[in-house]
């Protein structure tokens, strides 16, 4: 339908399409992302054809306070108010629907994509107010910028001036973008049900009482989760991507393999990579970046990296989370001054580095996870405790899905599946289909588990 | 040829591939995963499928049918097995598991493919049908289940599975729409005149107090409970009835006997604590099941009150679980009623202790 209507008339489509998607959860929450879309909107357009500098700054802290204004009250607000007995807010939802459902949201369930859609927008009105760019004249074509469904809910975080050529153009249907499409999504498929969806009833035991564990069990409970929250996150991405291609249209790449990272550093080049980048270009930037002394240069890394930690949820521990990569950044980078690593470093050299990367990662992983420093504590303490208490016992098929994904991580390090597998000859390629087709019918995980990243 | 044109063949070439592929996946997953898979979430369909070819009557019940009184019972069978004395000749095979209900069985008895299987007897009782059960927290692990149970390709089960596609609406959602019946749903009936407008009202206005006007808590408590559990009047729109119906053509599409035994209630305790009113409802309730399934191949055996008050293994709340009395007399009045279908096979077996 999309490839028939001509271009002119695809942003309707497109709108329908996203608000529909979006509605679909609940239909009420939808006035946030239009009221977010209106307000910088028209607040885009008074930053540009303003010419007096304050009234134009004024413009940018509405939008700037607007939309964090409706994440605070929705995602964080709760971090100040007391427990909530559920079924107290479900009385009050049947009393008063409006307050109900202000109240049951507040309390008990985030708008999906809030943290996404609304720094997709912020993004968009510094950009008019440093001149990167000029605004959107259409509204309906800005709120398909913003509203566009296959990024909605979870990224990446587009930037105006990569999404909106491609929205505005008129795409043709082009045979290797629904090939590719198709390809992405397969493979997206496969990690988020195969390999995440089987992860987390393991990392579930373990976080939810890690009392019971002992040290095997709990490392092995740890690490699921890292690769649970990788695999998750990285599979609606490229689900994410497909959907878009079969459009016609790119979406950024958010992961690059980074559980291959040899430092923190890299490590944020290569995870979540539209999160990382807004935070540099809208934050970290602004703040100095790394012109700036080094007492300040160093304040401004752990407040990038405790706000970003902050902002995936009304939680101390992710502050502490970001906390944790913010220090680790600090003492690396500290650490080359003093002992400068080699860039043409052997093989073991560069190994260790990767896998002390990587252990870091998961160890901070635990505050991530938690939704107590309590527990992350005692998960801390089961690790390095040596006892052998409550083993887990892990199937052999999520065993061999596992070995399956960490060869294909191995095999797509730098590398998009859908170019690698292109280079295959048709017989390989489908019968790399076939299985993945056959691991996500016959093997994906069962539990209710949704995507890790739709509650931020 | 058009760059369209090729770009169409291509694509129909690799929706054929991709048909083939399924194909094999299946063949290969019902080969070599879908037995252990049901092993896992789905195992009553496995016992079926393992008993069906060698039985003639198939029992579906749940816990009324296995529970008994370890104090009391000099003889633990189960209700089923009580049935089968009375037909020494045929073949009973027994599908048990706590807390199931019509709609679970439903895609149970769509599975029965044995030409010998001829009766079925489906075990329901009054309770099935009130909010709390509609609304159970249990319910969204029974409709998992449900999903595997369902006459499809395995591998299509066990993906509407992982992608839950059933119905798995969170418990607290639940249990708000359970809050919400009992709080607005209005009690009315041409037949019958309520005590009160809602359940909610009619909980409040039942009271115990003592001589000196001291609420008798307890009392209260059970007596919201057996409201709770029976206050409702049956109608088209309550889903356990239309999985009934589902069930009965099932049945009789399937030209297999259909046997509804409608469990004993406590009804005497429900008089004791909430008055006649409760009793008179219970009875038109079970009435009007055996009214609607009135059929030559289908019947329901109503037991409502055929088990005195003494015999239920818990005394208070509201449990089909009954001793051996009352086991014995469910399954006697299960199997008279049953000569219907099988009255040549009949036979009349020991006396009740």
């Amino acid at each position: 339908m999309y490839y028939l209507l001509p271009s002119k008339w695809r942003w309707v489509l497109l709108l329908a399409a996203s608000y529909f998607f979006y509605g679909y959860w609940k239909v009420e929450f939808l006035s946030l992302i239009v009221f977010s879309t209106v307000l910088d909107y028209f607040l885009a357009q008074k930053i540009h054809s303003s010419q007096n500098q304050w009234a134009r700054r004024i413009f940018l802290l509405c939008s700037i306070a607007g939309n964090l204004g409706v994440l605070f009250i929705f995602k964080y607000l709760v971090l100040f108010l007391p427990e909530v007995d559920p079924m107290m807010v479900n009385v009050a939802a049947s009393e008063s629907p409006i307050m109900g459902t202000i109240k049951h949201a507040i309390h008990f369930s985030i708008p999906v994509g809030i943290s996404f859609y609304t720094f997709q927008t912020m993004s968009y009105t510094i950009d008019v107010f440093f001149k990167r760019i000029n605004p959107e004249k259409h509204l309906g074509r800005f709120a398909v910028f913003v509203s566009f469904f296959p990024q909605l809910v979870a990224g990446p975080i587009e930037r105006f001036s990569h999404l909106q050529p491609q929205l505005k153009s008129a795409a043709k249907f082009g045979y290797s973008n629904l090939q590719n499409a198709f390809r992405l999504m397969l493979y997206g498929f496969f990690l988020k049900m195969c390999i995440a969806d089987n992860l987390s009833p393991i990392s579930d035991l373990v976080f939810d009482d890690p009392g019971l564990y002992g040290s095997g069990a709990t490392l092995t409970g740890v690490l699921a989760f890292g690769f649970q929250i990788y695999a998750d996150f990285a599979g609606y991405s490229l689900i994410a991507q497909g959907a878009a291609l079969a459009l016609g249209i790119h979406l950024i790449d958010n992961f690059k393999t980074p559980y291959w990272s040899k430092n923190i550093s890299e490590f944020w080049h290569r995870w979540h990579i539209s999160l990382s980048t807004w935070f540099r270009d809208y934050l970290y930037i602004p703040l100095g970046g790394n012109r700036v002394k080094q007492w300040r240069w160093a304040i401004n890394i752990m407040l990038v990296f405790t706000i970003s930690g902050f902002w995936h949820g009304a939680n101390w521990t992710f502050l502490i989370w970001g906390g944790i990569h913010g220090a680790l950044f600090l003492f690396e980078r500290y650490g080359e001054k003093i002992v400068p690593l080699r860039t043409n470093s052997n093989r073991f050299i560069q190994g260790s580095r990767i896998l002390k990367t990587f252990l870091l990662v998961q160890l901070a992983w635990i505050f991530f996870r938690s939704r107590s420093t309590e527990k992350s504590l005692t998960i801390l303490k089961n690790i390095f405790r040596g006892e052998t208490a409550e083993s887990l016992s892990i199937e052999p098929v999520v065993l061999l899905l596992f070995a399956i994904f960490f060869v294909s991580d191995v095999i797509l390090y730098n590398k998009r599946f859908d170019r690698w597998i292109d280079k295959f000859q048709w017989p390989l390629r489908w019968s790399i289909y076939a299985v993945l087709i056959f691991c996500i019918l016959a093997f994906a995980g069962h539990f209710n588990h949704p995507f890790i990243y739709f509650q931020f | 040829m058009s760059v369209r044109k090729q770009a169409t063949i291509k694509i129909v070439i690799r929706l054929a591939a991709l048909a083939l592929i399924l194909l094999v996946c299946n063949w290969t997953y019902t080969r070599y995963f879908w037995k252990s898979d049901l092993d896992k979430h789905a195992e009553m369909l496995l016992e079926l499928l393992e008993i069906q070819d060698t039985s003639d009557v198939l029992y579906f019940g749940e816990s009324s049918n296995f529970s008994y009184n370890p104090e009391k019972d000099s003889l633990q069978d189960r209700i089923s097995d009580f049935i089968s004395y009375h037909y020494p000749d045929l073949n009973f095979g027994t599908i048990n598991s706590s807390a199931y209900h019509m709609g679970i069985y439903l895609p149970l008895v769509k599975q029965i493919t044995s030409e010998r299987v001829k009766t079925i007897i489906v075990t329901l009782n009054l309770r099935t049908f009130d909010q709390a059960a509609i609304h159970s927290e249990l319910e969204s692990a029974l409709q998992k289940k449900a999903c595997m149970y369902e006459p499809r390709p395995p591998l299509v089960n066990r993906a509407l599975m992982s992608l839950k596609l059933y119905d798995h609406t969170p418990a607290i959602e639940r249990s708000r729409k359970m809050w919400e019946e009992w709080t607005y749903d209005t009690l009315k009936s041409d037949s019958f005149s309520f005590p009160a407008p809602t359940i909610k009202r009619w909980c409040e206005l039942t009271k115990f107090p003592d001589s000196n006007g001291v609420e008798n808590i307890e009392k209260r408590q059970l007596a919201d409970h057996y409201i709770k559990a029976y206050a409702f009047i049956i109608d088209e729109e309550n889903p356990r009835l239309k999985d009934m119906d589902a069930l009965a053509k099932v049945a009789h599409d399937k030209g297999i006997n259909l046997v509804f035994n409608l469990l004993a209630e406590n009804t005497e305790y429900a008089d004791s604590l909430v008055g006649p009113n409760l009793v008179h409802l219970m009875r038109q309730n079970a009435n009007f099941l055996i009214r609607r399934f009135r059929d030559p191949k289908v019947m329901v055996v109503n037991n409502l009150e055929l088990v005195p008050g003494w015999d239920y293994t818990d005394q208070k709340w509201t449990t089909e679980h009954y001793s051996q009395y009352g086991r014995q007399i469910i399954a006697k009045n299960v199997a008279e009623q049953m000569q219907i279908f099988l009255g040549a096979e009949y036979f009349v077996a020991q006396d009740i202790k």
